[in-house]
């Protein structure tokens, strides 16, 4: 009897370790701040999720550290942005050697699958142009309708890897995407008024918000991408926003801001610091958030 | 008898009471049953709007652009600066097949690295490129996944005053029981943080004064077996990588810490330690065990403890300040020489070398830096020597051209062990095509 009650003990014991083995959140890295926070918006507290890039930094050019190698290693899901805007993804995925995370494996996902992608060459490219993007503008999330299409990829990957959660992430997403849809009608109806109008950026990273706002941006500070600005380039751009009364300069934080006050001083347009990435600044909280802030910087920015 | 009708009424009341109860209930679930439901449909509702206000849009975009072209839409890359076709509601967003689909795709990744130096020296010796500009270095690299479970890199490189040579060639294992992942094949070992790089990835033009010396010219690569894995702790705020591994014998050209015999196996160990201050501020600490052999009839019988502090720390996402320091010990057994007449020549057992660089990228196209070395010789008698060690005083300004070229101008200042002294101007240009990935450090 007794024998009966210690194994009794013990297998309830290990039920209960098994049980607390199979709640353990499921462990989640995403290259970029904005994708970690819409993991972390369909998973809830069924994920664990850690961005590789800082959001202060331009995503281009970061320098994984040991500690990233580490989370990387003992990830379950890795969501990165695909194309070719995180070249240093393959040298991390090498180092941590998580082969489940590799192109193709059960716990990679590419967010651009299934994005409508836009400037997509049609003509063979050299490095004579800069540092170009073969496969299209990779900054895709910084339209909310491409969002809807990444945080449903998101679910669906969330569903397979823990099929235990699903109706709580299907929950999750339903939710946010109808606080989207309700933003989404709103920011149209901000920008509005505006439809049409044209601002100068800095790197060529603003055209998926700039289609979805009905604005138009054709020159940058950078001559060709990656170059940093050179004194050609704001000469010539200096006439070009004073004949067309340009509004506004647009950049991200992680860029120096002198090329562009410059210019701004020059002309009398503004120099507006929109987010990339969520949590760039304080304000950029969450993608809602940080939509909410862009919006309304780059429409004071447009308003007489 | 008179109590029977209230005995009845009151069952009656308790049965329509709890009737009442149980009614209630399921009209409460019945409610809120229909509240989720309608839910539900305006949900539904809502994203069956915002999808047809996406069609109209797309719609209405199609329909401008064969407008305007007078036809199928063709998606324009934004070209030269002053003629960038105009973007936003114009460009039919073109959906791009993720994976190639062409034999193309099981190519390697072909980098190439060029590295061109000019050298100009008071010095008369016929050195490595001096008093002259040299090719110095052409890098190939190769690098694809084999199959699922590991890798091959490889490294060849050329140069306008020696043979070509293999760099690496090492296969890459993962997935190893313990999280372990192994290389086998001919690589830079993590014997020191310097040496470990390849010369493009370096700070300055020239390898430090103690990896010169000790390890060869142009750092450490030998044949051998490395395991590495991250330690098991419980805490996050510090990252523990330990790579060990057996290399075959000697060092690199020039290199003074072993002998030459390849057969005599020389082992390694490394520990680095990797803080996560803040988002701008990172720093490390290594620990580098290294033993091996000096001749032929005797093992490891030179010991040398290696010991590197970096601090990274970034003042604006551009603006970046790095210092780095190493020191390399040895402790050298049998450090004398037998002359054939039986005088001895007692050599220092404990020779030791060190460097300190402060490295500053102070804007995207412009960097500065300054190294201190200072390394005492190897099997050299010290009575001969005017002072115990060399020591030298760089400086160097770089130009970043582009993510892909940049031009360095160092000065260097040495002051030798033997005596005398000497005056070097590097001039170096580094530019790379293709796909070039070196591994993580």
């Amino acid at each position: 009897m007794r024998c009966l009650r210690i194994l009794l003990l013990s297998s309830w014991a290990i039920a209960i370790s098994g049980s607390a083995e199979g709640a353990r959140p499921l462990r989640v890295v995403a290259t970029l701040s904005t994708f970690a926070d819409l993991a972390k918006t369909v998973g809830g507290e069924h994920i664990e999720v850690a961005a590789i890039a800082s959001p202060k930094f331009n995503p281009h050019f970061i320098e994984p550290k040991p500690s990233d190698v580490l989370k990387t290693k003992r990830a379950e899901l890795f969501i990165h942005a695909g194309l070719d805007l995180e070249l240093w993804r393959g040298p991390l995925l090498d180092a941590a050697g998580n082969t489940k995370l590799f192109a193709g494996g059960p716990g990679e996902l590419d967010l651009s699958t299934g994005i409508a992608l836009l400037e997509v060459p049609t003509r063979s490219l050299s490095r004579a142009e800069g540092d170009i993007h073969l496969y299209g503008n990779p900054h895709y999330w910084l339209s909310p309708d491409n969002v809807r299409t990444m945080a449903q990829a998101i679910c669906d990957k969330l569903c397979v890897l823990d099929p235990q959660h699903e109706q709580e992430y299907h929950r999750n997403l339903r939710s946010f995407l109808m606080r989207l849809d309700e933003k989404i009608a709103e920011w149209r109806s901000r920008f509005a008024p505006y439809k049409g109008r044209e601002a100068v950026g800095y790197h060529n990273e603003w055209v998926y918000l700039m289609q979805f706002a009905g604005l138009t941006m054709r020159h940058f500070l950078e001559p060709k991408p990656g170059i940093p600005p050179t004194p050609r380039q704001l000469e010539f751009l200096e006439r070009y926003v004073t004949t067309q009364r340009i509004p506004a300069v647009v950049q991200a934080t992680y860029f120096p801001k002198g090329p562009a006050e410059s210019l701004a001083k020059r002309t009398g347009a503004k120099v507006i610091l929109l987010c990339q990435n969520v949590r760039e600044i304080p304000a950029c909280s969450d993608y809602v958030a940080m939509m909410d802030y862009n919006v309304e910087q780059l429409a004071r920015a447009l308003s007489p | 008898m008179k109590s029977i009708p209230f005995i009845i009424l009151g069952s009656v009341l308790f049965a329509h009471a709890a009737w009442a109860d149980a009614s209630s209930e399921e009209i409460a679930a019945l409610r809120q049953r229909v509240q989720e439901l309608t839910e539900s449909v305006r949900q539904l509702h809502s994203t069956v709007q915002s999808q047809q206000q996406r069609m109209t849009d797309l719609e209405r975009a199609n329909a401008q652009l064969q407008q305007v072209q007078g036809g199928p839409s063709v998606v324009q890359v934004p070209a030269q600066s002053g003629s960038t076709p105009t973007i936003g509601a114009l460009g039919e967003p073109v959906r791009v097949p993720q994976v190639a689909s062409s034999l193309s795709a099981f190519n390697p990744e072909i980098g190439v690295l060029a590295d061109v130096v000019g050298r100009l020296s008071e010095s008369s010796a016929e050195g490595e490129g001096n008093d002259k500009l040299s090719a110095r270095e052409l890098e190939l690299v190769f690098g694809h996944p084999v199959d699922p479970y590991s890798r091959l890199d490889i490294t060849v490189s050329f140069s306008d005053f020696e043979a070509a040579s293999l760099e690496e060639a090492y296969i890459t294992h993962w997935g190893l029981p313990g999280e372990v992942k192994a290389r086998v094949g001919r690589f830079r070992p993590p014997v020191s943080k310097a040496s470990a790089l390849h010369r493009d990835s370096l700070d300055t033009v020239d390898e430090p004064l103690f990896v010169e010396q000790y390890l060869g010219a142009e750092g450490l690569s030998r044949t051998g077996a490395e395991v590495s894995g991250f330690l098991p702790v419980p805490w996050e705020a510090v990252t523990h990588h330990l790579a060990a591994g057996v290399l075959e014998g000697g060092v690199g050209e020039g290199g003074t810490l072993f002998g030459s015999v390849r057969r005599r196996p020389s082992y390694y160990a490394h520990l680095k330690n990797f803080w996560d201050i803040s988002d701008t501020t990172n720093a490390e600490l290594g620990a580098t065990y290294f033993t091996g052999s000096r001749d032929d009839d005797s093992d490891l019988e030179v010991n040398a403890l290696g010991l590197d502090a970096t601090v990274v720390h970034y003042i604006t996402p551009t603006n970046k300040l790095k210092w780095q320091n190493e020191v390399y010990l040895q402790e050298r057994d049998e450090a004398v020489s037998v002359a054939e007449d039986g005088t001895e020549t007692l050599f220092r057992d404990t020779p030791w070398g060190f460097y300190s660089l402060l490295d500053y990228r102070f804007s995207p196209r412009l960097g500065a830096g300054g190294r201190f070395d200072y390394i005492e010789p190897v099997d050299v008698d010290p009575v001969t020597l005017a002072h115990a060690g060399d020591t030298a005083w760089s400086g160097y300004l770089t130009f970043y051209q582009s993510e892909f070229a940049r031009w360095r101008l160092q000065f260097r200042h040495t002051n030798f062990a033997r005596g005398g002294d000497d005056n070097t101007v590097f001039l170096q240009g580094t530019v790379a095509i293709g796909v070039h990935k070196h591994q993580l450090q």
